[in-house]
């Protein structure tokens, strides 16, 4: 329950943001962040952005996630 | 994946690693990605590497769940909760045994969701299960300060939210604690700060580590502490994973937490009670309070168990080490909390079946 998940805004209304979470579109509370913006990346956890992110930690987390999901991968080659 | 550079991180610390080496990592994304990359298996099995209390569902006392099962009994009340909590059990029963009895739980992944749930139907009084660590912590008092502002009353909180500092405090003061160097929890780091751990450095003399999820964010993680392990000199903190946390992290989250949140001692599962480790509602926001408004006596209980969760949370056993494991307690029939999250220890070591090095 404390996994948090990456997301990228892509629609800003008020309090809430349409955020894009591994391809499905979720409203998420941007309260916790300041001056969120249309295309930022933001760090989600129980429904809120809680970070905002870079797109190089972006991509490194949404990688950990396609990990999580794939059976096969190990580091041992 | 940097195969190069992985390999020959894994190698220099199969060097390092002439003697047994204790590393506690503290937050269940990290626990989750050890297991599944096969870390332990690259690793010299002079390196142990353990699972702290982490995991909010595996620390949360059988009170705790007794206390909300009581609510539920003897009042007519709608408990809503984050999912894993479901099957944890209290002193006898798990929430799961009453909804399938027909009591009203109801399963939310935020707590902000019951913001509308409330305000549609006011007769219904609802009381949200909220337990967590400061990741969550803000999350909660947002949707307490949002009920406040919205004049909502039949929304409680019946809090369980720990701190992560006080407990680490705890392990390493533990006379018996062989913990030499910590990966620190990301997400927690997030909200309150990098600078938040260098306590761990200074106070305890033992090396500590923000770092990242992936492969290499761990394996360099695990050389800068045993390289700090093996050289014997000062012992230092350092934030390797900037591009996410900062050193004062998230000011919004942390004064949200400030505005709702007081400090005050509470009771860790199998550890027992840990001073200053928990956040409680302030007096400001008492009436959403589920304590103060639902009243039930419940004795606190010491439940005597062949269950080695404590022993796991605080570094001393690994799952394999207790007795149950997969012979009575399995995902599918949990026997002790470590089990019942997808982040705790024991349910990790089952799932991914790995060699728990010499355990
Ligand atoms: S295997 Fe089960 S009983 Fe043993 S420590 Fe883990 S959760 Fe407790």
């Amino acid at each position: 329950m404390c996994i948090a998940v990456p997301g990228q805004i892509i629609d800003i209304s008020n309090k809430e943001a349409t955020v894009n979470i591994m391809d499905v579109e979720t409203i998420v509370n941007i309260q916790l962040i300041s001056e969120p913006k249309v295309g930022e990346y933001v760090l989600v956890h129980a429904g809120c952005a809680i970070e905002k992110l870079d797109k190089v930690y972006f991509n490194d987390l949404s990688n950990i996630f396609k990990v999580f999901f794939d059976k096969g991968v190990s580091i041992d080659e | 994946m940097n195969k190069e550079l992985i390999r020959h991180l894994i190698k220099e610390i199969n060097i390092m690693a002439s003697k047994e080496i204790k590393i506690m990592e503290v937050c269940g994304t990290h626990t989750q990605m050890i297991s599944k990359l096969g870390i332990r298996s690259v690793l010299s099995p002079n390196i142990k590497l353990l699972s702290g209390p982490g995991c909010p569902v595996c620390v949360t006392e059988e009170k705790y769940i007794d206390t909300a099962i009581e609510m539920l009994n003897n009042y007519d009340v709608t408990i809503a909760t984050f999912g894993d909590l479901l099957r944890v059990k209290g002193t006898k029963n798990c929430l799961l045994d009453k909804k399938s009895r027909g009591k009203n739980v109801i399963i939310v992944h935020s707590p902000l969701d019951l913001i509308n749930i409330a305000k549609d139907d006011k007769k219904r009084k609802i009381i949200f299960l909220g337990v967590g660590f400061e990741t969550t912590a803000p999350i909660i008092a947002l949707t307490i300060r949002t009920a406040f502002e919205k004049e909502i009353n039949n929304l409680f909180f019946l809090t369980s939210i720990k701190l992560m500092s006080p407990i680490l405090h705890y392990i390493l003061k533990q006379p018996e604690n062989q913990i030499q160097g910590l990966i620190c929890p990301g997400h927690v780091a997030s909200i309150k700060g990098a600078s938040y751990f260098e306590f761990i450095a200074e106070d305890y003399n033992i090396p500590a580590a923000v770092c990242g999820f992936e492969a290499l964010d761990i394996l360099g993680g695990i050389h800068y502490l045993v390289k700090q392990i093996i050289d014997n000199e000062n012992k230092s903190f350092k934030n390797l994973y900037k591009r996410c946390v900062r050193t004062q992290g998230n000011p919004i989250a942390n004064h949200l937490i400030e505005e709702v949140f007081q400090i005050s001692h509470g009771v860790w599962r199998g550890i027992g009670k840990v001073e200053n480790s928990f956040l409680t509602i302030k007096k400001k926001y008492r009436n959403f309070d589920a304590d103060n408004n639902f009243e039930v006596k419940i004795e606190s209980q010491r439940h005597i168990s062949k269950c080695a969760c404590s022993d796991i949370l605080l570094g001393n056993k690994t799952p394999r080490e207790c007795e149950l494991f997969d012979r009575v307690c399995n995902p599918f029939s949990p026997y002790g909390p470590c089990m019942v999250s997808t982040e705790g220890a024991c349910a990790i070591a089952y799932k991914y079946w790995e060699e728990m090095y010499n355990g």
